[in-house]
């Protein structure tokens, strides 16, 4: 059933994921910058799971929730799917940057440091975040919580950023961001050892697992 | 046999509205009209049986299962369209199909296929451009190609033309000809219902005010009009409704022999209810 759900999700959102495309020609254009590949890859992942995290909201907007949970399916399965969408859409969206580092010419990216194991760890890691984090938000507030959840996060970053100009070291928001900074680099660092590996993957692990349970919880009490 | 369809005191709270200790039953092989105003909770119960919204208390039960715990058994053996079908704008009626089918243990494709045929569906075009009707059609195709023992229709002539409407009527009858299958069909187009349907349900305010047999509902129900002047306390509590012109009134009587005896004599003329007299009269006091 999950494996039915799975192609639902995917045949139907097929169209609306081609719009990472102007994403990957970011990506073309970024790829004769050095150590730009890395980052575009990272991102790609989180992007990509990112936009398939919001299925749910489009079903919403286009009223079909009703007519999917009609159907002979548990919404714990609904939900798996959607969770499983995002990791597959993420996993891709990586892959397409990687064969863009292996065949456009003038990439500076090789492909293979793309494949080492800490920057697919730290992708993982980052893709995880974002698909915990806003699946429950998805699934309770649906296309209106998505877009205030995201454009709340837009205003607040823009903020910090605007706060950081004018008042440089005397704002707590270059130390926010620096902490940020900092955070992933250390953990892009860590995860060349076994024990943070371990850790992260833990707390990644334990982060989706809440995420998944809150989702199923709230898909399940909702009425359509 | 057991109800293909039981609830027994199913009540549903929401903000603002609430159904309310519900019971009725559909035995197979039947068409069960759902009828009542819009707003008394006709998509409400619809919901409930399709596991979209949830019991507050009471039990209900679809194919002598409980949906809550037998889901995905007991929507299988459910056909449905919505009163507004919804799906996809930018997906073909054909590729709808495709993503349908494989959850459904007795889909038939043979079957889609000629009913695609026969209610002329533009299978390739999107979902996005068909008109409401043709959303309907393709909604009872996908309804009824898994051979559902249980058809749920949430208000499905809206929408469709008079030629299609009378052939999705006859359709319903003959699909439940064969003594397995039944069909719950609301509307508040209650001239769907007049030759077709089998037992009536009727809904009002979240409440049942009745559910039985059509020719039981014939029988008993009558409107009864007048002079005002016959009006009296006794005879207005004969009434389930009333409304008071100037020159007359009708009043509406789910005891037709208590109200012959009751008015016998007197200047009045007693006539069989139609369901539309029963939904616009019931409760009705001025």
């Amino acid at each position: 059933m999950l494996r039915n759900a799975l192609r639902k999700d995917l045949l139907l959102n097929a169209r609306h994921l081609w719009g990472i495309l102007p994403w990957f020609v970011w990506v073309a254009y970024a790829m004769s910058e050095p150590d730009a590949g890395r980052i575009t890859a990272v991102g790609a992942a989180f992007v990509g799971a990112l936009m398939a995290t919001t299925i749910a909201a489009r079903e919403d907007k286009l009223r079909t929730s009703a007519t999917l949970a009609s159907l002979p399916v548990r919404r714990r399965t609904l939900v798996q799917a959607r969770y499983v969408v995002s990791y597959v859409v993420g996993a891709v969206t990586y892959l397409v940057v990687a064969a863009m580092a292996a065949v456009l010419p003038w990439s500076v990216q090789r492909a293979a440091e793309l494949f080492e194991v800490k920057t697919l760890l730290l992708t993982a890691t980052l893709a995880s975040t974002a698909i915990a984090l806003l699946m429950p938000v998805v699934l309770r507030f649906g296309l209106l919580g998505v877009l205030v959840f995201l454009g709340a996060f837009q205003v607040v970053g823009v903020v910090l950023f605007v706060a950081a100009d004018f008042f440089a070291a005397r704002s707590g928001a270059r130390l926010f961001f620096g902490t940020i900074e900092r955070g992933v680099v250390a953990l892009y660092s860590g995860l060349g050892q076994a024990g943070p590996i371990v850790e992260t993957a833990l707390i990644v692990s334990l982060s989706v697992w809440l995420s998944f349970r809150l989702s199923v919880f709230l898909a399940e009490r909702r009425d359509l | 046999m057991d109800p293909i369809l039981e609830l027994r005191g199913v009540t549903k709270h929401y903000e603002g509205f609430s159904l309310r200790d519900v019971s009725f039953s559909l035995p197979r092989g039947y068409v069960c009209g759902l009828i009542g105003p819009n707003g008394a909770g006709k998509t409400t119960i619809v919901k409930l049986i399709l596991g979209l919204a949830h019991v507050s208390s009471g039990q209900l039960r679809v194919c002598g299962e409980d949906p809550a715990t037998a889901e995905i058994a007991v929507k299988d053996r459910i056909g449905f369209v919505h009163e507004v079908p919804s799906f996809y704008d930018h997906i073909s009626v054909e590729a709808l199909a495709s993503i349908v089918r494989p959850f459904y243990s007795r889909w038939d494709q043979p079957l889609f296929d000629a009913l695609a045929r026969e209610f002329e569906l533009p299978t390739r075009k999107w979902f996005g451009s068909l008109s409401r009707g043709t959303r309907t059609k393709a909604a009872l195709a996908l309804a009824l190609a898994h051979h559902a023992e249980l058809l749920v229709l949430d208000e499905p002539t809206s929408g469709l033309d008079p030629v299609f409407r009378r052939e999705l009527l006859e359709r319903l009858v003959a699909y439940v000809a064969d003594g397995q299958a039944s069909v719950l069909f609301s509307t508040h187009i209650t001239s769907d219902l007049d030759r077709m349907a089998d037992y009536i349900t009727f809904i009002r305010d979240g409440r049942l005010v009745f559910s039985s047999t059509r020719e039981e509902v014939f029988d008993r129900w009558v409107v009864v009009r007048g002079d005002p002047g016959v009006l009296d306390e006794a005879t207005r509590s004969l009434f389930a409704g009333v409304e008071v012109g100037a020159h007359a009134f009708t009043g509406l009587t789910d005891d037709a022999p208590r109200a012959r005896k009751h008015m016998a004599g007197r200047d009045i003329v007693i006539e069989p209810a139609t369901l539309d007299d029963i939904m616009c009269y019931t409760g009705r006091t001025c």
